[in-house]
């Protein structure tokens, strides 16, 4: 029942962001056009960050760990997160709570990263007969991606729209900023460097995201907190 | 409000409906499930499918969709949805030949060969006792599978890593009891060839090189001649890996080599002997010789009746220390006596024995077992130089799965190639009884190793039955043009195969290997993601809105009627 397989993954990969979408006050406010916008804006991303990856990357046949090529590839990440930026604070977007436009365009941002990563391989791959646990597990990074992406748009939310924080969790703030940002490159790192395999990486991911989601929703929090 | 919000939800719901083509659309797309992507693909030989005046023999099916079984099966399980997998290490022949005999339906067999019988192994310990016990199991698995008329397919593989892992894991859970079928998951083994058609025309290709001797002052049509013939295609259980290295194979090569002596020595015209030397490679040999019945009835009587003998080689790569002659005339004959002794001179300067064997033609009887007596049916002499004590039976010795390269020893060709040529020369320069070698070893007529083990290895890679051969097959061109470079004329002779024999193509395929889960497998992760999707769902609504507001979604809103009455 291959096809079976491909509807039970697909449902782990872009079921959790309709519940989101569903569960939470998202849907009595219809912010869906400030996630449509939001998913635009990573297309548009994602295509910058292609171009610059092909000009300036080495394409190395092994599976080699090279320092330079990989601060290469984080810097590039930063793209990701300049554009987060243009979608929070540039965009207009109809009136809505803050609270809310970080989790729409986290949201929105999550959903267009898995239909263009995710989709694909799941369509070609896992309607074959040949069963592997690849795409459960690629279903499970997606949730993983959705809570950093959430995350992120919220420590984002909190560094250019917010103007009155508390001076000392500035530095707290832009720390999980930049961890978020830079998964990719971590995880690359222990797949390459530590030899981690699949499952291990993803169950990594899992943890770091519940993690680093308790300690921006805190941070989110103390700052809703009228300074004193 | 209430109007705004009821349109807006009017138009929600027409741009629903305008995506139902679309949607269904998908589905059809969907619908397409596609079977690429097996983790392994092997490659497969399936056994030979042929008819005799109608009678079928060999496995009737090709293609292959089920899932895998093996041995260690509980008994009287139902095993006609399932492939069995049977090694040949751990082949129980009994059970093979209950199966076919009680005619028991079965999914399909797998049969493993180890590594050593593959074409292309040319090295590695081939003689061991273990593969000569390997061999004779072969051969006996071979008779049963080529003379039953078996209605599943019938495949052959090489074990590599993969195969045993997927044999192993199969056993382990054939012996817990969980047979593989829809719903417990395990391997499928897939086939996807069209079903198998008859061969339209085969075609049986006759190469023949002729050699002139010195004309005297006639011309050269009244000079005798001397015939060497081999037969050089074959015919096996699986004719993709039908290679018959010594059969008949080392024929083949001895013949080229002698072809290769004696035009060296014919270049010159003070060499030149008076006979005339016509070299003839054959086909359909495993077919009662047809291509050398043929072949005869092809050529112009006067050069038939000026053959004075002919000499067939039939498997001549592994003997030891005795060659023996077969011929159809009674020893008695006077040209069988001086034929034999002039052999046997050889043979005792060479170091090894000769001996003659006879057997009469029953011309009712359309059996042929030997070459020679196709000549001896048009009066011509001849005889066949074999290994071979008894003669084969059809469709026997024709090149089985065991017949591989590592069979066959050079020396034994050389042997029987200094054998065949001294005793010609000697024949044709008049020396029988002189101590002369003219073919000796550092001379520059040697027998060159390298020649013979070069042909030796490239036949030994190339499968060879008749009716997959085409018109223009390379090795048909590589055998004319050897030909050529030795002999002044060479002509290549195109008859088709007779009507009691039919064949049926797909030799050769893929094997798919996938592993697949079980039903329960799939419904048991469905169940596990739907009930995270609910616990996710519920725990955002309790985190964001409250849990007032998960109860209410449960609870209908009270009816309106209430509150207007």
């Amino acid at each position: 029942m291959t096809l079976f397989h491909f509807f039970n993954c697909a449902i782990l990969t872009f079921g959790p962001h309709a519940v989101y979408y569903s569960a939470t006050p998202l849907s009595e406010y219809d912010t869906l056009g400030t996630s449509v916008k939001a998913a635009v804006v990573y297309l548009a991303t994602a295509l910058v960050k292609l171009v610059c990856l092909a000009t300036f990357l080495q394409v190395s046949e092994t599976e080699v760990f090279d320092p330079y090529q990989e601060a290469l590839k984080a810097m590039i990440g930063f793209i990701d997160v300049a554009g987060l930026y243009y979608a929070l604070a540039q965009l207009t977007h109809r009136n809505i709570s803050q609270n809310h436009k970080f989790q729409a365009v986290g949201l929105g941002w999550a959903f267009a990263d898995s239909v263009l990563h995710r989709l694909a391989p799941l369509w070609v791959g896992a309607r074959g007969l040949e069963f592997t646990w690849d795409y459960v597990l690629q279903g499970l990074e997606a949730n993983a991606n959705l809570v950093f992406t959430i995350s992120l748009a919220a420590l984002g939310s909190l560094m250019w729209l917010r103007k009155n924080k508390p001076k000392s969790l500035i530095p707290i703030i832009y720390t999980c900023a930049i961890i978020i940002a830079t998964m990719p490159s971590i995880t690359s790192y222990l797949k390459r460097v530590m030899g981690w395999h699949f499952p291990k990486i993803v169950g990594f991911e899992l943890v770091t995201s519940l993690v680093m989601a308790f300690i921006s929703c805190q941070l989110f929090i103390l700052c809703q907190r009228p300074s004193l | 409000m209430v109007d705004e919000k009821k349109s807006k939800q009017r138009h929600r719901v027409m741009v629903f409906e305008s995506m139902y083509p679309i949607v269904a659309l998908m589905l059809i797309l969907v619908a397409c499930v596609e079977l690429c992507d097996a983790a392994t693909v092997v490659d497969v030989y399936r056994l030979i499918q042929y008819d005799i005046s109608g009678v079928p023999f060999g496995s009737r099916f090709s293609s292959l969709n089920h899932h895998a079984a093996s041995l260690s099966f509980q008994r009287g399980a139902d095993l006609s949805r399932s492939v069995l997998i049977l090694p040949l290490r751990e082949l129980d022949i009994g059970f093979v030949q209950d199966y076919i005999s009680q005619k028991q339906s079965l999914g399909g067999l797998l049969i493993l060969l180890p590594q050593t019988f593959r074409p292309g192994n040319i090295g590695g310990g081939g003689l061991s006792s273990e593969n000569d016990g390997f061999r004779k199991l072969l051969a006996q698995l071979e008779k049963i599978l080529v003379h039953g008329n078996i209605p599943f397919p019938v495949y052959f593989a090489f074990e590599n890593e993969e195969t045993d892992a997927m044999l192993a894991d199969v056993k382990k859970n054939d012996a817990l009891g969980q047979q593989a079928t829809a719903t417990t998951g395990g391997y499928k083994l897939v086939i996807s060839v069209s079903e198998p058609r008859k061969i339209a025309s085969p075609t049986i290709t006759n190469i023949q090189g002729w050699l002139p001797g010195l004309r005297a002052e006639g011309d050269s049509n009244q000079l005798p001649t001397i015939a060497i013939v081999a037969s050089y295609d074959t015919f096996g259980a699986a004719p993709a890996l039908s290679v018959g290295s010594d059969s008949n194979g080392s024929g083949v090569v001895a013949l080229l080599e002698v072809a290769r002596l004696f035009s060296v020595l014919y270049s010159n015209p003070k060499t030149r002997g008076r006979y005339n030397l016509l070299f003839a490679l054959t086909s359909g040999g495993p077919y009662n010789y047809e291509g050398t019945q043929k072949w005869l009835k092809s050529l112009d009587q006067r050069m038939r009746e000026s053959i004075d003998y002919a000499i067939c080689l039939n498997s001549v790569g592994s003997w030891d220390s005795e060659l023996l002659i077969h011929v159809s005339k009674p020893p008695d004959n006077a040209y069988i006596k001086q034929i034999f002794e002039g052999f046997s001179n050889v043979a005792e300067d060479l170091g090894f024995q000769v001996a003659l064997k006879h057997k009469k033609i029953n011309i009712s009887n359309s059996r042929v077992a030997w070459e020679h007596e196709q000549f001896s049916r048009l009066r011509v002499t001849a005889a066949t130089i074999s290994e071979l004590s008894t003669p084969p039976e059809l469709l026997e010795n024709a090149g089985s799965l065991s017949d591989t390269r590592q069979l066959v020893s050079e020396d034994a060709i050389i042997k029987g190639v200094k054998l065949v040529a001294e005793s010609l020369a000697k024949h044709i320069y008049g020396h029988q009884g002189k101590d002369i070698k003219i073919f000796a070893d550092d001379s520059s007529l040697a027998v060159n190793p390298f020649y013979v083990r070069s042909w030796l290895d490239l036949l030994s890679q190339t499968p060879r039955v008749a009716p997959f051969l085409s018109k223009n097959e390379p090795l048909i061109m590589a055998l004319k043009k050897e030909l050529e470079d030795y002999t002044a004329e060479v002509s290549v002779q195109h008859e088709s195969l007779d009507g009691s024999f039919t064949f049926y193509d797909s030799t050769k395929a893929s094997l798919n290997i996938y592993q697949v889960a079980s039903v329960t497998f799939d419904l048991l992760l469905l169940l596990v993601l739907g009930s995270y999707l609910i616990v996710l769902f519920s725990f955002l609504v309790i985190t964001t809105r409250g849990l007032d507001d998960l109860i209410s979604l449960f609870r209908r809103p009270p009816s309106r009627k209430v509150k207007m009455g």
